[in-house]
């Protein structure tokens, strides 16, 4: 019953976010503000993270893969593979779940403890649209160019590693990468990312824009935004992997 | 002008205003007092829409409020000015910033218009030279008359003060509830402030009410309340006991 509860005050909050803003000047602003925050500032930990699991990944295939009659250029392809159908698009939106979801839930909370928020709606403002519609469009905007960047930077990872050690060849690698490539993985992994940035920014937002009492209830708040934001991020991996891959 | 008509909210159990019916004319300070928990808060909350009310009326200029869809509410809301407890001022914008959020959003004013309705809006409540300052530096005080500013920007009809002496020292106090009044006067708004600050209410209050345990238990002038022979508003008058004193000595 409570479950039932939430989803529709959710809903309700989503029906007021999702309406025409009262100036597209302001709006268009305020995407490229939260376009900042929410992809530019995450550019690093994506990159970091990406790197260097794409060279754990080579280096662990390449050493599991010690039979003669498996050749080695599916240690490329299995980098490739990974990083475009599962990592760039679920584990990064997990880390970023983490980072974007917290922020948001904790800055949007903050804004409701201090009144900031009713201050909105006094002035006539609809400030579930004014707050978090931003939030969501610079979320689709910028988590699928994260995602890319986390493809590049996991196979650039790999190629990193095979050039520093011998575990597999360069041209071996390469082809790998080439080797049966298709091409709606690739669409699929944006698909992907696009639903879970409406989660995790939407799942934030809900959860900070009903905070109520002090500063232990942001947190609370925040803590409550990213374990829900994984939770649904899992489980739309697995309706989304059913729906466009088998 | 203001009306609210036999107003009841309840929280869970509790129920927290009962059958409170108000009058708010403008040009003058309505004060809402009573004590903390007593039902003042929510019955400001209620007028504003921030609150939905089980039962009852409010009007703003005979325009029905609580049942209004929220379209009519947000139009309603543009001509609302509101000075929150704590500001409620957004702390990642400057002061200028404050100010002109409304004017942008709302009007179609050329960016020097606007610049000049703030610096306006900031010499009407004595702030000079604090334009690129962002909230968290500057006082409790320049908070509160920043939050003034912005609440005026768009000419309100009607402004709402929620305990705007709180924190403050007895002298900002005084200049805070100057200010109101003088803005009240001058603009012909409607303002009610909400308040448990006697000095306050002997300052510049036109007409009072007294919440007691979610009624209105009493209503009248600054002058009358000396003379009231109501209990529950004499003891939260004359709490203390120096106040007693004075009372008794002076009856």
């Amino acid at each position: 019953m409570k479950l039932l509860s939430v989803i529709g005050q959710y809903l309700v909050l989503m029906s007021a976010v999702f309406t025409k803003p009262v100036r597209a000047r302001i709006f268009i602003k305020r995407v490229f503000e939260e376009i900042e925050q929410i992809g530019m500032d995450s550019i690093w930990i994506v990159s970091i993270v990406s790197v260097f699991m794409g060279a754990v990944l080579t280096l662990q295939v390449a050493i599991n893969f010690t039979s003669p009659v498996i050749p080695q250029y599916l240690i490329g392809l299995s980098a490739r593979d990974t990083f475009i159908l599962e990592f760039s698009s679920t584990i990064i939106c997990l880390i970023l779940a983490g980072k974007v979801g917290s922020n948001i839930a904790s800055e949007i909370g903050t804004m409701r403890i201090t009144e900031q928020i009713d201050a909105l709606e006094i002035m006539g403002v609809n400030s579930a649209n004014y707050l978090i519609l931003p939030k969501i469009t610079a979320a689709l905007i910028s988590f699928p160019i994260l995602n890319l960047l986390s493809i590049i930077l996991g196979i650039f990872g790999g190629y990193l590693i095979a050039t520093a050690t011998d575990v597999v060849s360069i041209y071996d690698y390469i082809y790998g990468l080439n080797y049966m490539f298709v091409p709606f993985y690739v669409t699929y992994s944006l698909i992907k990312i696009c639903v879970f940035s409406i989660i995790i920014t939407s799942v934030s937002s809900f959860h900070g824009y009903y905070t109520f009492g002090g500063a232990l209830e942001v947190g609370k708040s925040s803590t409550k935004a990213v374990v829900y934001s994984i939770i649904l991020v899992l489980l739309f991996n697995l309706i989304l992997t059913q729906l466009l891959l088998t | 002008m203001i009306e609210v008509k036999n107003v009841n909210k309840s929280f869970g159990d509790q129920h927290v205003l009962k059958d409170v019916s108000a009058f708010f004319e403008p040009g003058k300070i309505n004060m809402i007092i009573g004590r903390s928990g007593s039902g003042k808060t929510v019955l400001l909350k209620s007028i504003i829409g921030l609150v939905k009310p089980e039962t009852g009326d409010i009007f703003f200029n005979e325009r029905e409020f609580i049942r209004a869809n929220i379209k009519f509410k947000r139009e309603i809301r543009k001509e609302i000015g509101m000075v929150f407890q704590g500001g409620a001022l957004f702390t990642s914008q400057t002061v200028e910033d404050n100010i002109m959020f409304p004017l942008n959003l709302f009007t179609n004013l050329t960016k020097k218009e606007k610049l000049n309705r703030v610096n306006f809006c900031l010499d009407r409540v004595n702030i000079q030279n604090a334009n690129k300052q962002f909230p968290s530096e500057i006082s409790g005080g320049m908070q509160k008359r920043v939050a003034i500013a912005r609440a005026i920007a768009l000419n309100p009809k009607y402004l709402f003060c929620d305990e705007p002496n709180s924190g403050l020292d007895p002298q900002t106090a005084i200049m805070i509830d100057q200010l109101i009044h003088n803005i009240t006067v001058e603009y012909n708004m409607t303002t009610i402030v909400n308040t448990h600050d006697m000095n306050s209410v002997m300052e510049i209050a036109d007409s009072i009410i007294f919440i007691y345990e979610g009624h209105k238990w009493w209503q009248g002038g600054r002058e009358d309340i000396f003379n009231s022979e109501n209990d529950e508003l004499n003891d939260f008058v004359f709490a203390s006991e120096l106040c007693k004193k004075i009372k008794k000595t002076n009856p």
